[in-house]
């Protein structure tokens, strides 16, 4: 994920300053994420460096005068190339169920099946929340920025199930 | 009936038992099972094909008997029952949902949903008001006088599932409800079976080989060669937001500077 050109994606719809910035990624495009604020201001001055953006200075009364960051025609080219081009695909092969099991298959007393039983009930557990989670989402006009991120967690839960029933099958075979 | 606790038992197995065939070809497909569910529990059953678990919804259906051991529904013990009485039991404590639908294909839906009540000898009249309310219950009030051709998969295994409850049984039995379905309307299927027991308080045993209908229960029982190798009761649910909250990858990486 690129904060970077997240940023510049909320500045195309206009001008903010950095505390809007990092609420507007936190409470509506990523729903339930944190950025801190720390990165928010680095990310800016590195877009600022490379003329993606620039800043206005406006005076406030009785508080200290605040920035206010706009996207420049560069930094407009450069989030119209970000969209235009696709994403490396987030695919978490070599995970630690995986490296556990090639362990365990390894060991003479090691025990494969209890592997895939306790990362199993792991896997169950968070697709019961998030299945029935998704369900009530339909039912409260939860934002669609949460319900398509339930999507992708019950999707991808599910393919982890799936792909641990594979496991204990071959496993299986290897050593009945 | 027994109780545990404050939860009435609707059904009740020990060490059930049941064998297929004679010598050489004897297979035994249940090798001792113990299982109690309780009233309003939504039970899920998985396991490879070949683990016993259609065989188990059987016997706890009343479709088959065990070779040994005891299956109680509602209290009362399956084997203490002529076929008369099973008959009955089927009839009147027993709801089932298969794959295929089964709807009589000349039947309007409402005709259809009260057909169980109709061969259990209830006036018409009667039938037809409590048809009408299960098909309210599956949110297909508004349609009774359509034929199953004129209706999706979907809605077919709703009016199935309206069939299934208008005896108003203590038990819904479900094998592969979602087998014939695309995957938004098996949810929407997953998510009424849901509902039912969140808000009927109705007990459901299904069998299932997928991860995603099996979440939705609150607890998961496997079977692998006829044994439950594994129980899981799932946990209460929390908001989106908190379950959002609880997966990892949200916050935002480093970029690189």
């Amino acid at each position: 994920m690129s904060v970077r050109h997240a940023i510049l994606g909320l500045l195309a719809e206009g001008p903010l300053h950095g505390y809007e910035l990092r609420s507007a990624y936190e409470n509506e495009l990523v729903p339930q994420s944190r950025l801190n604020a720390g990165q928010v201001y680095a990310t800016l001055d590195r877009l600022l460096r490379d003329g993606l953006v620039h800043h206005e200075v406006v005076a406030q009364n009785d508080r200290p005068d605040k920035k206010v960051f706009a996207l420049t025609a560069q930094g407009r080219d450069e989030l119209g190339r970000w969209l235009g081009h696709a994403s490396k695909v987030d695919l978490d092969l070599r995970n630690e169920t995986f490296l556990k099991l090639m362990v365990a298959r390894r060991l003479p007393e090691g025990d494969w099946r209890g592997v895939i039983a306790l990362e199993r009930r792991g896997a169950f557990e968070r697709l019961h929340q998030a299945t029935q989670a998704r369900a009530r989402a339909d039912r409260d006009a939860t934002p669609l920025s949460i319900t398509l991120l339930l999507d992708l967690a019950v999707l991808k839960l599910e393919g982890l199930l799936e792909w641990l029933d594979r496991c204990e099958e071959a496993l299986g075979k290897e050593t009945p | 009936m027994t109780t545990t606790g404050t939860r009435t038992t609707a059904i009740a197995l020990h060490g059930v038992h049941k064998v297929f065939g004679e010598s050489s070809t004897r297979v035994e497909a249940l090798a001792g099972i113990d299982l109690d569910v309780g009233a309003g529990e939504f039970v899920a059953i998985m396991g490879p094909s070949g683990s016993g678990k259609s065989t188990l919804l059987h016997l706890i259906g009343g479709l088959d008997v065990a070779t040994s051991g005891t299956v109680a529904v509602g209290g009362e013990d399956l084997a203490s029952l002529n076929d008369d009485q099973l008959t009955m039991l089927r009839r009147r404590k027993i709801g089932f949902v298969f794959q295929a639908y089964n709807l009589v294909s000349v039947l309007t839906a409402i005709e259809n949903v009260a057909l169980p009540l109709i061969i259990d000898g209830i006036a018409e009249s009667r039938a037809n008001e409590r048809a009408g309310r299960a098909l309210d219950l599956v949110g297909l009030g508004s349609r009774p006088d359509h034929r199953p051709g004129e209706m999706s998969g979907g809605e077919q295994q709703r009016i199935a599932i309206a069939r299934s409850l208008v005896a108003e049984p203590v038990l819904l039995l479900a094998d592969e409800p979602t087998g014939n379905l695309d995957s938004v309307t098996g949810d929407q299927t997953m998510r009424l079976l849901r509902r039912l027991v969140d808000e009927e308080g109705q007990t459901v045993i299904m069998v299932t080989h997928d991860a995603r209908d099996a979440a939705m229960a609150d607890r998961i029982v496997r079977l692998r060669d006829g044994r439950i190798v594994e129980e899981q009761t799932l946990p209460p649910v929390k908001s989106g937001a908190d379950v959002l909250a609880s997966l990892e990858g949200l916050d935002a990486p480093e970029d690189a500077p």
